[in-house]
């Protein structure tokens, strides 16, 4: 029986169906769709530099990124010079961080009877928003990475910068998020001590554990990563086993009847994608910890999330030290892209997770392009004897409302799912 | 004189507003502020950049702050369509937690998808209360495209599965005034690019009244801020060109106020990303900018907070406040040179001035541009 239709940010339905008084099945349809992978055929190369960042305007870097890595895959032997893979790096971090602040305080915390800061949320999230916009122009929307690197000739002022907008960031997470030094935290190799802190993180996941929530939204307990930099690492993780060797020719798409978005599997089966799988895949000992005692649940999840932020500020500032200005932004491509025929794909940790673009290129011509997002494979649409992630997640909860959250903590989005 | 009839007018506005019932009697906008901990100085100098953002003069200030007050006395509904949501990520933007985010959290968005907290059957009750309470009173800002005709169930939310189009059409008509926030709300945006498969179209399209579009992709939040605190202080629609753009934001184009200006004069052009006139800052017409044919102020109020924009970041300009910038001003690293006649304001827009335009008139010195940096405009051949 359909119970109550539900909807989440952008355009979709929840469809709750119950037995004898729990959820048995959740029905996730999404009602729109722009066609943007439609709108890229027969478009040249670099206009999907411009069009894709707009598939999304909550993590339209990932998408510019992931755009740029796929057009330039089509190349044989494509030079790029480190710093110009740092500073996409850290614009890409600071997209990440940004997201997680607003999903933290926009969206989690209301379900814990606190009132929604948006003040909290804005307040990192803008000085991340200076920080990209410091190399890119602007934020969201900003084109600065093209083939062959980043357009931005950065100076050391605009490092200074970047570093206060970094050290700005940590104040508020210490002042706020856990009030304890963020040296003492990234150390912090036990679950459980966080309890022991103040703060709007530990008081989520003292309520978690208060309201014997420990055991929520448990899901397959599979977990996979294929976006790789020098802070993400590619692999994937069944229930802590981490294997690094996985392809994306075993990832699958697949159409659903009811619904604007596709199915994403690997090898056939439903995998969890987002910061919690990117920490289990790393090996992240606090995270580890805190999936050794509750498993892949709500807890794990809001932690790792929450935790990242600390772990992508910190790699960013090693980031920033290791940059040499005199090394080129740019180094122009061997030949044109006009003259290119051939194919290519990127894979990039958004904030939701991973994501994925491939492209046909038929001299300079896309022929076809195709994009799978992070909210595809958590969100995917499975039936009730093979469910989703974020559906299997569901499965067995009583109410409404805590299936409205579980679903959530997974970061559900759905801007750019449906394209 | 002038300035002094507007200081009237303009005073006179705010006075009637102020009669208006607040939205909640027990917060007030300047109690907030100071609670906040800003000062009363602070305040007056948020209230001096907002004033020279809008074109008045620095006399004007006081009303200015007064406006701001005021907000709280006009609900705000905001409706998304089909859109990346990166306008309301700009507006999230509004200056560090500052007096703009301030105001926009109290006056609060009656009805903002995003940022509101609730969902489902309670979010459409939300609106609906608001447009009937509010009648003819709230201000209405829609972001995306209304995707129209291709499907009837198409953007359906909601409990009672309103389609996006009649949401928008009914939100429209009571508004006291509606803005297009956004290029896709405004021309149809990116899922109206060809062949749009959507059917995408602007907000104009589907009501019969007036709307005010404040494009870009996104448009900077000092031109959404700005665009509220306009209809706050005149309480009429501002004057507008051919686009239905307001001309305190758009006027100018975006090569008239350049910081590159001077190079391009000059005739120091950067021929390649990342060669030595890249470093020294040299004019991006070579590299693709569009900035002689795009209006908009982003050179004076920039992005975030006023960090930075896409030209002082080395990217040329991509016309994202022209209609159909997707299909019509590509290739986008290079110039539009001799292609000139099939852009925007049908080629005019290279030496046009948003005025001229409805006109017609063609200026020789449109094509002076590409002539201009045509001297050394053959790009380097590749093996
Ligand atoms: S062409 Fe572009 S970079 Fe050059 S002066 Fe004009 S707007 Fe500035
Ligand atoms: S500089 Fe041009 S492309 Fe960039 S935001 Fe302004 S109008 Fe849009």
């Amino acid at each position: 029986m359909i119970k109550l239709i539900e909807k989440i940010e952008g355009e979709a339905k929840l469809n709750f169906n119950f037995k004898d008084d729990k959820i048995d099945f959740v029905d996730v349809e999404f009602m729109s769709t722009r066609n943007i992978e439609n709108i890229l055929r027969d478009k040249r190369a670099f206009d999907a530099l411009v069009i894709n960042p707009r598939v999304c305007g909550i993590c339209g870097h990932a998408h510019l990124i992931a755009t740029v890595e796929a057009l330039e895959s089509c190349y044989n032997n494509l030079q790029l010079s480190n710093k110009a893979k740092a500073i996409r790096e850290l614009t890409l971090n600071f997209e990440l961080i940004q997201n997680h602040f607003k999903w933290f305080y926009l969206t989690m915390l209301p379900f814990f009877g606190h009132k929604q800061q948006i003040l909290k949320a804005t307040y990192p999230t803008q000085l991340m928003g200076k920080a990209i916009a410091a190399l890119g122009g602007q934020y969201p929307h900003t084109s600065y990475a093209v083939v062959g690197g980043v357009v931005c000739e950065i100076t050391q002022m605009d490092i200074i910068k970047i570093e206060s907008y970094i050290t700005q960031t940590l104040k508020f997470v210490e002042d706020n998020l856990v009030k304890v030094d963020s040296k003492t935290l990234l150390a912090c190799k036990d679950a459980d001590a966080l309890l022991d802190f103040s703060g709007d993180l530990p008081e989520i996941l003292i309520e978690i554990k208060k309201r014997d929530m420990l055991n929520h939204a448990k899901s397959y307990d599979r977990f996979i990563a294929f976006g790789e930099n020098s802070f993400f690492k590619k692999g994937k993780s069944l229930k802590a086993r981490v294997s690094h060797s996985i392809s994306l020719k075993d990832v699958k798409e697949s159409e659903v009847p009811s619904s604007f978005a596709k199915n994403v599997s690997y090898k056939d089966k439903y995998y969890e994608v987002g910061p919690l799988a990117r920490a289990m895949v790393n090996k992240t000992t606090l995270v580890v910890d805190a999936h050794k005692k509750y498993g892949d649940s709500l807890f794990s999840r809001i932690l790792a999330r929450v935790f990242e932020i600390l772990e992508l500020l910190n790699h960013s500032k090693k980031l920033i030290d290791k940059i040499d200005l005199d090394e080129p932004s740019y180094i122009e491509p061997e030949f044109d892209i006009s003259k290119l025929t051939s194919s290519g794909y990127s894979a990039v940790e958004a904030a939701r997770g991973t994501l994925i673009h491939k492209v046909e290129l038929e001299e300079g011509i896309i022929k076809n392009y195709e994009i799978i997002t992070p909210t595809q494979w958590n969100l995917s649409g499975g039936t009730r004897e093979k469910p989703g992630v974020s559906q299997k997640a569901m499965v067995g909860l009583s109410d409404i409302k805590t299936a409205e959250l579980v679903f959530k903590s997974f970061d559900v989005c759905s801007v750019c799912t449906t394209h | 004189m002038e300035s002094n009839s507007l200081f009237n007018k303009l005073s006179s506005r705010l006075e009637e507003l102020s009669n208006l019932p607040k939205l909640d009697e027990e917060v007030s906008i300047s109690k907030l502020v100071e609670e906040k901990g800003f000062s009363r100085r602070e305040f007056m100098t948020w209230a001096g950049a907002m004033t020279s953002m809008l074109m008045l003069p620095a006399s004007f200030t006081p009303l200015v702050a007064k406006a701001a007050e005021l907000a709280d006395r006009l609900p705000l509904v905001w409706l998304h369509m089909a859109e990346c949501t990166g306008c309301s990520e700009s507006l999230l933007r509004t200056a560090t937690p500052s007096i703009d985010s301030l105001i926009f959290d109290y006056i609060s968005l009656e009805y903002h998808e995003t940022l509101m907290a609730a969902a489902g059957w309670q979010a459409e009750e939300n609106l609906e209360h608001a447009i009937e309470k509010y009648k003819g009173r709230y201000i209405l800002m829609v972001e995306g495209g209304i995707p129209h005709g291709q499907s009837d169930y198409f953007l359906t939310i909601g409990a009672h599965g309103k389609t996006g189009e009649q949401s928008a059409k009914d939100a429209s008509q009571n508004a006291a005034a509606i803005f297009a926030i956004g290029t896709c709300s405004s021309f149809g945006g990116v899922q109206a690019a060809a062949p749009n498969p959507t059917n995408a179209t602007a907000l104009s399209n589907v009501t019969n009244r007036p709307v005010i579009n404040v494009p870009g992709c996104p448009p900077s939040e000092s031109n959404i801020v700005g665009t509220l605190f306009h209809f706050i202080l005149y309480g009429t629609l501002p004057a507008l060109d051919v686009y239905n753009r307001p001309k305190w934001a758009y006027g100018l184009r975006i090569h008239d106020a350049c910081e590159r200006r001077g190079r391009f004069d000059a005739g120091e052009f950067v021929e390649e990303f990342g060669d030595e006139g890249a470093k020294n800052g040299f004019c991006l017409y070579k590299v693709g900018c569009k900035g002689p044919y795009t209006f908009n102020n982003c050179s004076k109020q920039k992005f975030n907070q006023g960090t930075s924009w896409p030209i002082q970041a080395g990217h040329g300009c991509m016309g994202c406040s022209e209609p159909d910038f997707w299909d019509k001003m590509g290739i986008v690293h290079e110039p539009l040179g001799d292609r000139l006649y099939h852009t925007t304001f049908g080629g005019l827009g290279a030496d046009a001035t948003a005025d001229k335009i409805g006109v017609g008139i063609l200026t020789v010195t449109a094509i002076g541009i590409a002539a201009h940096a045509a001297i050394s405009l053959v790009k380097k051949p590749k093996e």
